[in-house]
């Protein structure tokens, strides 16, 4: 209605606490979200106190040998290689997040950086970078980096990294980190498109601040509501992704990661369900937590979009 | 004129990409090694000499660069060279178990459509309604369920507990079902086509809500109903038109990306389609076919992407002009 | 003021001349809005063939109003009692197939937002051609052959082209011209209009209520005209109703409500319309020069990349002008005319491709930024958008002192300084540490000028400043300017596409079209006696000349 939107801003307003405050305070998905992220968190931190087994602990299989029903000893039960389920479940936890936050610590500032220069500078320096991370988006990225872990995991054999700790994983990491970046160099350069040419960035002009006073204080506070959403997905996006390169058997073998638990596991689906099932479901309901957070902060950081 | 202009715009840079994308697939997996040298680096007694001389035989002793144009020379006659383990020539090994991913991939694609279509309109059209808090609440389970966790849960109770369907393979070894090859691989696809879909209409469902509530919202929608069209023929008329340009260019990215994301499927249940083949050449580290695979796939996904682009210029005349 | 009764008492008319009658009509808002009732206790009348003006500023319910009679109201706002009767028939408990049979058929309605209203995917052809689709009238040929003879009839050009050409293509004025064709279709017997012209430029409003005038002649419709804008109101007019927050507060022919208003709000609404002056403003002669523009050009380019052909634009085409010390220039065009794109060379936001801009003695016209920091603090600008301008995450006392403190002024001068502008503006200390957000626009637009305070400027570059306010807010921000200008001597360049506002607050005007200057010179010059066909044109186009038109500000006949 034309008399009622007297008062549409173009930038969300400020929220009391942060946008991570009106998430939790306006949104029920955002809250449910949160709250299976904390326990993802909670359960990397204090997990391993928890258990008296060692990750790669296999002497349950002398004890209640492979694939055992639950026991006082051994709650989940045990694989097929005869680890302790819930141990590995608990490891699980901080692997996911190692990658799924490592990764988008890479994409993200890659991301900000590359779509922040393209938005700001605009012409010849926008057309390029953005043709270069247009590449980025066309490119089977998957199928990429499945090549490229296993060549490598190969390659280094004999050579200084093959000691490395956690090479593969690191490997994984960085794959994933450098080819996520162009959505949020894209998102990001959309938004600094559209609040460069906001008055109030011309009046900060105007009042003589430089450049990078005003992509850092006018800018890039206004456009980070709908960065952190991207990255909420994102860090979602890349945990899934080490559990699909770890199911199809290229992860880690030193690191205890849910994706492989499947692989090792899959197998046997039919005489003991509880050792694939209970690793997808964290899986699950890591990658629905920061989807369910991000659904909630892309409320909390466009609330009329909501309420209209 | 304008509008061949766009599309010739559009297949030049297609043909770019595509160029761009080889080189990027050929140089990170070629420059980390040598195929042969890492092939048969736990075959014990193999020495310096006969490694040299396999890679000769296979060209390996050239530089990387003139490699790869050897390499494009070879894919633009279409010889993609011939795989290391099934001593097959790649090209028509892709062709045949290429067939089978797009046998699961473009039934999937078209229920997904169809029905995220259908579900996408009815709930934002009942916006914050009971209805459209279920629909919604089932796609945001939807989307962050990983493809394979309900794979294996579609065989562990189709397959396994109530026994429905098979767990694995395109076809029966033994007995088909009713004696009919298409029965037969009708039965087969189910669950790998249930699974494909499930995350597709889920992401389009959304895009469909989404975009079908802020198409109802804008003023053309209003004055079509001023003029009093019916709330059906907006809908259809003018309302669909709208959203299926972000549906369009979505799908477009599923056909290209159909043979890039069905590794895991294919390997969830076994299921002979290139995807899997892609699995093992990797395990395997079959060069010609790893580099066979993947530039198919990534040629698919541009060629892909430019159609949609073409065709969404086609529909919205505001983007010829750019 | 029972505006019902008054319109019982003015007007003693027969019930057949009555077509739609709204009785105490009452919408409600949602809980937490500011007031519980969209529209209060509504009584109106529309007659056979008259052209009844609905007026009110923003948050009045004229538009509410408007829709409940097509029933396109948003599902959250719900009529909760009266009728609006039609035909002998209760709008509000039609059902809803009924009603829509009624729309476009009996009763048309044209919006504000020519473009957003039509469809971008479809031709002109289709969607005027879908109208008589939706009510079974016709076949494929019959509705192409009546489009075609509606699409002339509104005057468009080449019509056999126009049908199959898409909206983005059409002017503001055509794209009004389509919608106008669609509304007529199938001969209605009332058109709702509700703020056709707002979005047009002057000229084109000037056409557009022609040709709504022209047509509501020939057929004898009645048409409801929904606007805030007193000068279109006199234009079109038969009988106004004025509106205020949701209740009609006054209502009858245009010459009363125009010339004799009754109620307090009328009266002040009245008074607030910008009117034509051509009187001199007084004093400030001979005073120094702090601007001066010398053959200034400004050239856009577009495209010229990889297969598609380079655009050029000629915003700004050799313009010169002086502005002295305390005086005030202002800059009049349409859209289009290069007006904005000057004021956004003079603050150096944009490079100008020749030309020299003399400010304090230097031509900083080709300056590098760093060289031309030193001379920012010289010249400042206020901004059209009170929403846009000013940064919704900081606090106003950092909005004011973040200039000055960037140029090396210490934190506690800048914000006493800020505090000192905050009360010049008319705002209380308080607003120091409050949000944009909490301040409506008329206080933001207050804080704009208080921020190009701060650095005690010699020009303030005010850029349609007060265009997207009400019109009683307009006549403040004006009044603050002269205020603030009469305080600091500053010198003002007001662009603006409002030849009213321009002629009540300039010294000097100069009329761009095409981003030339057609003619410049005193007020009185332009206004009164242009010498130069555009100006002329401008100027006859301008709404309600009749009742704009004073040398002292009291409103005349």
């Amino acid at each position: 209605m034309t008399s009622m939107n007297d008062s549409i801003d173009p930038v969300a307003r400020p929220a009391r606490f942060g946008l991570f405050g009106r998430c939790l305070r306006t949104s029920m998905t955002g809250r449910v979200g949160f709250g299976l992220v904390m326990f993802v968190v909670i359960v990397a931190i204090f997990g391993p106190l928890l258990t008296p087994y060692a990750p790669k602990d296999q002497s349950a299989m002398y004890a209640v040998g492979a694939n055992a029903r639950p026991s006082a000893d051994h709650w989940l039960g045990t694989d097929r290689l005869g680890y302790d389920i819930l141990t590995q479940l608990l490891y699980g936890a901080r692997t996911a997040l190692v990658v799924g936050l490592g990764a988008v610590l890479i994409s993200g500032c890659a991301g900000i950086l590359i779509g922040g220069i393209a938005g700001y500078r605009g012409g010849w320096t926008d057309e390029v970078l953005m043709r270069f991370a247009e590449f980025f988006l066309v490119v089977p990225i998957f199928i990429i980096i499945l090549a490229v872990v296993r060549v490598l995991s190969k390659a280094v054999t004999g050579t200084a990294f093959e000691t490395m700790p956690y090479f593969n994983l690191t490997v994984i990491i960085l794959m994933i980190g450098l080819f996520g970046w162009a959505p949020i160099a894209r998102m990001t350069r959309g938004e600094f498109l559209r609040i460069k040419t906001l008055e109030f960035v011309q009046a900060a002009r105007c009042g003589g601040q430089s450049g990078r006073q005003i992509v850092l204080s006018e800018i890039l506070p206004n456009a980070f509501p709908s960065i952190v959403v991207l990255i909420a997905l994102e860090i979602g996006g890349a945990i899934l992704a080490e559990a699909m390169i770890s199911f199809l058997g290229f992860g880690d073998p030193n690191a205890v990661s849910w994706g492989q638990m499947l692989y090792f596991n899959y197998q046997s689906l039919k005489i003991w369900p509880m050792a694939s099932l209970a690793p997808g479901f964290m899986i699950f309901i890591t990658v629905l937590g920061f989807n369910l957070l991000a659904d909630g902060l892309s409320d909390a950081a466009n609330p009329r979009a909501r309420r209209r | 004129m304008e509008t061949g202009r766009y599309i010739l715009r559009r297949l030049i840079y297609a043909a770019i990409m595509m160029l761009c994308t080889s080189a990027v697939i050929f140089f990170l997996i070629n420059s980390l090694g040598n195929p042969v040298e890492l092939m048969l680096a736990e075959t014990p007694g193999v020495s310096q000499e006969t490694v040299d001389l396999i890679s000769a035989q296979y060209g390996l002793d050239k530089p990387l660069i003139q490699r790869y144009f050897i390499w494009i020379g070879d894919l633009l006659r279409l010889d993609f060279g011939t795989s290391i383990t099934y001593n097959l020539p790649v090209g028509g090994m892709i062709w045949s178990w290429g067939l089978h991913s797009m046998q699961i991939q473009i039934p999937a694609i078209i229920l997904s459509v169809a029905v995220a279509i259908c579900a996408g309109t009815w709930a934002a059209r009942r916006q914050h309604s009971r209805q459209d808090f279920t629909v919604m609440g089932t796609v945001l389970l939807g989307q962050s369920m990983p493809a394979f966790f309900l794979g294996i849960i579609l065989i562990y109770i189709f397959s396994f507990v109530l026994g429905w369907f098979p767990s694995y393979g395109a076809i029966s070894t033994r007995r088909l079902l009713w004696g009919s090859a298409l029965f037969d691989g009708l039965w087969h696809m189910v669950l790998p086509v249930a699974m494909i879909s499930m995350f597709n209409i889920a992401t389009l469902t959304l895009l469909v809500r989404t975009n079908m509530i802020d198409t109802l919202r804008q003023d053309f929608i209003r004055t079509a109903r001023a003029s009093g069209l019916k709330e059906g023929e907006i809908i259809r008329r003018h309302a669909l038109r709208m959203v299926m340009l972000p549906v369009i260019t979505y799908v477009g990215l599923l056909l290209g990306l159909m043979l890039g994301t069905s590794p895991v499927t294919e390997t969830v249940f076994t299921w002979p389609g290139l995807g899997a083949l892609y699995v093992m050449a990797i395990q395997q580290l079959d060069y010609p076919l790893i580099m066979g695979i993947s530039i198919v796939i990534a040629v698919m996904l541009i060629l892909m992407t430019t159609l949609t682009d073409i065709l969404y210029a086609l529909i919205d005349p505001r983007v010829r002009l750019e | 003021m029972n505006a019902s009764a008054q319109i019982e008492r003015s007007d003693v008319i027969s019930t057949d001349d009555v077509i739609l009658a709204i009785e105490g009509l009452n919408v409600s808002l949602p809980a937490g809005m500011d007031r519980d009732h969209a529209v209060r206790d509504i009584s109106v009348e529309l007659r056979r063939g008259e052209i009844l003006c609905v007026i009110g500023e923003s948050g009045s319910g004229k538009s509410v109003m408007s829709n409940a009679v097509m029933g396109l109201l948003p599902p959250q706002l719900k009529p909760v009692a009266g009728r609006i009767v039609f035909d002998g028939r209760d709008l509000l408990t039609e059902p809803p197939e009924a009603l829509r049979d009624l729309r476009g058929r009996a009763i048309s309605m044209i919006f504000q937002d020519p473009l957003s209203a039509l469809n971008p995917l479809m031709t002109v052809g289709d969607q005027i051609a879908g109208v008589m689709r939706a009510h079974g009238v016709g076949t494929a040929q019959t509705r192409r052959a009546r489009a075609l003879e509606l699409v002339r009839e509104v005057g468009l050009p080449d019509p056999e082209l126009m049908l199959l050409q898409y909206p983005f293509r059409l002017s503001g004025g055509q794209r009004q011209r389509v919608m106008i064709a669609m509304a007529l279709a199938l001969e209605p017997q009332i058109l709702i209009a509700d703020e056709p012209t707002t979005a047009l430029d002057v000229t084109t409003q000037a056409q557009i209520l022609e040709l709504i005038r022209d047509i509501q002649r020939r057929k004898g419709m009645s048409v409801m005209f929904v606007t805030h804008d007193f000068g279109v109101v006199s234009e079109i007019a038969d009988r106004v109703l004025v509106m205020e927050k949701g209740h009609l507060v006054e209502a009858g022919t245009v010459q009363k409500v125009l010339t004799r208003p009754e109620h307090p709000y009328t009266q002040r609404l009245v008074a607030a319309v910008p009117r034509m002056r051509g009187d001199t403003r007084e004093g400030m002669q001979g005073t120094p020069v702090v601007l001066k523009v010398e053959n200034l050009r400004k050239v856009y380019r577009s495209g010229g990349g990889f297969l598609s052909k380079e655009r050029r634009v000629v915003a700004v085409d050799d313009v010169s002008f002086e502005l002295r010390k305390g005086r005030t220039l202002g800059v009049v065009g349409e859209s289009g005319s290069g007006k904005s794109s000057l004021g956004k060379l003079l603050m150096k936001l944009i490079d100008c491709d020749g030309g020299r801009i003399i400010l304090n003695g230097a031509d900083v016209a080709a300056m590098p930024e760093a060289a031309f920091r030193p001379y920012r603090k010289t010249i400042q600008m206020v901004f059209q958008d009170p929403f846009a301008s000013l940064n919704p995450r900081h606090t106003i006392g950092r909005i004011l002192t973040a200039g000055p403190v960037t140029y090396g002024e210490t934190p506690g001068v800048a914000r006493a300084a800020a505090r000192r502008y905050l009360d010049m503006v008319g705002l209380s200390a308080s607003a120091f540490d409050r949000y944009p957000h909490e301040f409506s626009g008329g206080q933001r637009q207050r804080i704009g000028i208080a921020r190009a305070l701060m650095f005690d400027p010699q020009v303030i570059v005010a850029d349609e400043a007060i265009s997207a306010l009400d019109v009683s807010i307009q006549a403040q921000i004006l009044k603050l300017f002269a205020d603030v200008q009469a305080e600091t001597k500053v010198g003002l360049v007001f662009i603006t596409h409002d030849l009213r506002v321009a002629s009540q607050i300039c010294d000097e005007v100069l009329v761009m079209h095409k981003g030339r200057v057609v003619e410049s010179g005193p007020p009185a010059q332009i206004f009164l006696s242009p010498g130069d066909d555009y100006t002329r044109r401008l100027v006859a186009a301008i709404p309600g000349a009749e009742i704009t038109l004073s040398h002292d500000g009291s409103p005349q006949p």
